[in-house]
């Protein structure tokens, strides 16, 4: 009797708990903002230039519906610069020119910004590549604005601070981060420039790792006079560029062949899935280079990364110890909250516990941690994957002072706890976490 | 079709005065020898045709502060002598690091050096004649030698530089944006300082250059709002500035601690 009981009714539970679940996303996603968390912000005034499917609101102060010819007239004094722009491009020069409200439609009080899917339809191939990029999971283009808004630390600090972060992620909303408006001229997408005003910097320094490498060395040197209206295949680019290996044959397509997922986590390089995707890396080196060349130099990033995982853990290993036996100081409960709150403060540790959202609000050892992972591992692998390898030797040194750091500052941490008992902070010394212009600030206004 | 009729105006306007401006600018060349010139030579002829170019550069910072005279922009020679001091190249020799980086790897800066050889520089820096502003077309706008983005200018004058490619409302909202992150960066600062303040001692001189860390990271955020580099806006700039404030309160911490075992009396 009991186990018939059983028997129907725990199915009936996990299927209740499933559908509650998927119904707490779907509530969840509601709000004023965007994503997981949309209920906790709405949008800083300018977020909509970034994400104009969700938060774009058409002026109201010009009234009327246009045709292109007068669009022109008039923008040529407001904003003469987008109509010269305009007339260059390839729009203005076709038998059937694309005009103005062709994307951005004809009345003024209901203007549009196009997104991803105004452009699609005329460039649908792109489009469909380029959409279905979601497949390969994160990181990848389309996915990039999910990623930045359900990161708890979007929703938790002010908005008009996180709208940095939109303006590179918003390459999943808008065509112009490459294509740049009103040009929007292919040739300009394929050089590496292109893509530098997103990917540098500490975490993504693929334009320093990629212009010391061989092949940006002869694209500083040559680059100016090639040709770039040409398609990026084999044989009509002497080397390669970024957009020639991650967009090869112009497929819209970045994370197609993204096998070590941007170096932020483990992966396992010869899964079968992934021996797919060296065999797609080997395939187009090949374009230029042998075969066991290009092989050997896929197992030269593996050896990096295993490397890297190694320093890497311990430092993981090291900071875990330090959490289970209540040292790290403050503790989670004595300062302000994780970003988002939570229902249990815990320190996160560790790329599957919200390590990328773990640089504030945090005690020193684990920002040291932070950085070591997400800026001299990631420089590190940069490098590795580009061919620089003063680059990689830079990022394992980098790697090796951090990880000494966080073992001295461990060893500290233990020593003030002589018996390996929790060490409250004094009560005059709380307030020193919790308090503060900007921490106030973040408080109220998240 | 009144509308029209005025820009159509407008536009006959403006075709006569570009007229004028090359009939006038093709026979002052003939009259002018090549060069070389010192910049006591360029000052003593341009003072009387271009008083108020030469007063701004006077109590500018180039002249007053750091000796940059006519020549370090436009080199010694009469020809081309504009159009070489309007390419971005001619700032970056000298505003390199952090001010540059941030322009050259934004948009404007990435169009700017990818169109560089197609852009003819002999053209004044006006709306409609770059695709992308260079370090002069916002600093030095319309040939402007003070400094046309400084904030004494106010907001309307940098609005209006934008506006020739932006619509105002885009501008707006977007230095409104600036503002804000600014004012964000500048909460932190203020969060560090008065931090290090309350230590009340800086034995090592750890917190003295933690500070520093922070003023450099705070003008970051200036540099990646003005040049419109995310980048700077971010990775150099606010969490930047977050760890700033970690590793103050890590060392403040310390100090405070050694105060209060040294504070607590004997047993």
């Amino acid at each position: 009797m009991r186990y018939r009981l059983i028997s129907w009714a725990l199915p009936a539970i996990v299927l209740l708990a499933v559908v509650a679940g998927f119904a707490y996303v779907y509530w969840s996603k509601g709000g004023a903002g965007a994503g997981l968390y949309s209920r906790y912000w709405s949008p800083d005034p300018v977020q909509g230039y970034w994400d104009p499917a969700n938060f774009y609101q058409s002026i109201e102060t010009v009234e009327g519906v246009f045709e292109a010819a007068l669009c022109i007239q008039c923008h040529e004094g407001i904003t003469p610069g987008i109509v010269v722009d305009w007339r260059a491009s390839r729009h203005a020069r076709i038998d059937e020119p694309v005009t103005c409200d062709d994307c951005h439609g004809n009345n003024h009080q209901q203007l549009r910004l196009p997104t991803p899917d105004v452009c699609g339809n005329c460039h649908n191939k792109q489009h469909g590549e380029f959409r279905d990029e979601a497949r390969y999971g994160f990181p990848s283009h389309v996915l990039a604005m999910e990623r930045a808004v359900d990161a708890p630390h979007f929703a938790d600090k002010p908005k008009a601070e996180v709208q940095s972060c939109v303006q590179c992620h918003s390459v999943a909303t808008k065509c112009d981060s490459c294509h740049t408006r009103h040009l929007f001229d292919p040739a300009e997408a394929r050089r590496p420039e292109a893509c530098i005003t997103c990917h540098s910097g500490p975490p993504h320094p693929d334009d320093e790792s990629y212009f010391a490498s061989a092949h940006g060395k002869i694209y500083l040197a040559e680059g100016k006079d090639w040709d770039w209206s040409k398609p990026l295949t084999k044989g009509n680019y002497k080397a390669p560029t970024c957009a020639y290996c991650h967009m090869d044959g112009g497929r819209h397509q970045v994370a197609q062949k993204s096998l070590w997922k941007f170096g932020l986590r483990e992966i396992n390089p010869h899964t079968s899935k992934n021996q797919v995707l060296r065999e797609r890396w080997i395939e187009l080196c090949r374009d230029c280079h042998e075969e066991k060349k290009a092989a050997q130099w896929l197992a030269e990033l593996d050896q990096e990364r295993k490397l890297a995982w190694r320093k890497l853990d311990k430092a993981e290993d090291m900071l875990k110890d330090l959490r289970s036996d209540e040292l790290l100081q403050p503790a989670a409960d004595e300062r302000p909250d994780y970003p988002m709150g939570s229902l249990w403060p815990i320190e996160r540790v560790g790329f599957f516990e919200g390590q990328a959202s773990a640089f504030y609000n945090v005690s020193a050892i684990e920002r040291d941690y932070f950085e070591m992972w997400y800026f001299d591992n990631l420089g590190a692998y940069k490098s590795a994957a580009h061919g620089n390898a003063a680059g990689v030797e830079d990022g394992h040194r980098k790697m090796a002072a951090s990880l000494d750091r966080i073992e001295a500052k461990a060893r500290e941490l233990r020593h003030l706890s002589k018996d390996g008992r929790k060490v409250k902070l004094a009560p005059t010394l709380t307030e020193l976490w919790m308090k503060g212009a900007y921490t106030d600030y973040n408080r109220e206004h998240n | 079709m009144q509308m029209t009729r005025c820009y159509r105006m407008n536009a006959l306007v403006r075709l006569l005065g570009v007229l004028g401006l090359v009939v006038h600018s093709v026979s002052a060349e003939e009259r002018v020898a090549p060069g070389p010139f010192t910049d006591n030579e360029c000052i003593a002829c341009h003072a009387e045709r271009d008083p108020r170019l030469v007063r701004q550069w006077r109590e500018g910072p180039h002249a007053a502060a750091s000796e940059v005279g006519c020549g370090s922009c436009h080199g010694d020679r009469h020809e081309d002598s504009s159009a070489k001091a309007r390419k971005a190249q001619s700032c970056i020799g000298c505003h390199e690091g952090a001010a540059s980086h941030s322009y050259t790897t934004s948009k404007h800066g990435v169009i700017n050096t990818l169109g560089e050889d197609k852009q003819d520089w002999r053209q004044s820096l006006q709306p409609g004649r770059y695709r992308a502003p260079s370090c002069s077309y916002c600093h030095l706008h319309n040939g402007d030698h003070g400094n046309t983005m400084a904030p004494d200018r106010g907001p309307e004058v940098r609005q209006w530089i934008c506006s020739g490619c932006h619509s105002p409302r885009y501008v707006r909202e977007q230095f409104a944006n600036a503002k804000r992150q600014l004012e964000i960066a500048d909460l932190k600062l203020l969060e560090g300082e008065t931090l290090i303040a309350s230590a009340g001692e800086d034995r090592h001189g750890t917190l003295a250059k933690l500070r520093q860390n922070l003023i450099r990271h705070r003008k970051n955020v200036l540099y990646g709002v003005g040049h419109q580099s995310p980048d700077y806006q971010w990775w150099h700039g606010q969490p930047a500035l977050d760890g700033d404030l970690i590793r103050i309160r890590d060392s403040v911490l310390q100090v405070l601690r050694r105060k209060l075992v040294s504070d607590k009396p004997e047993e």
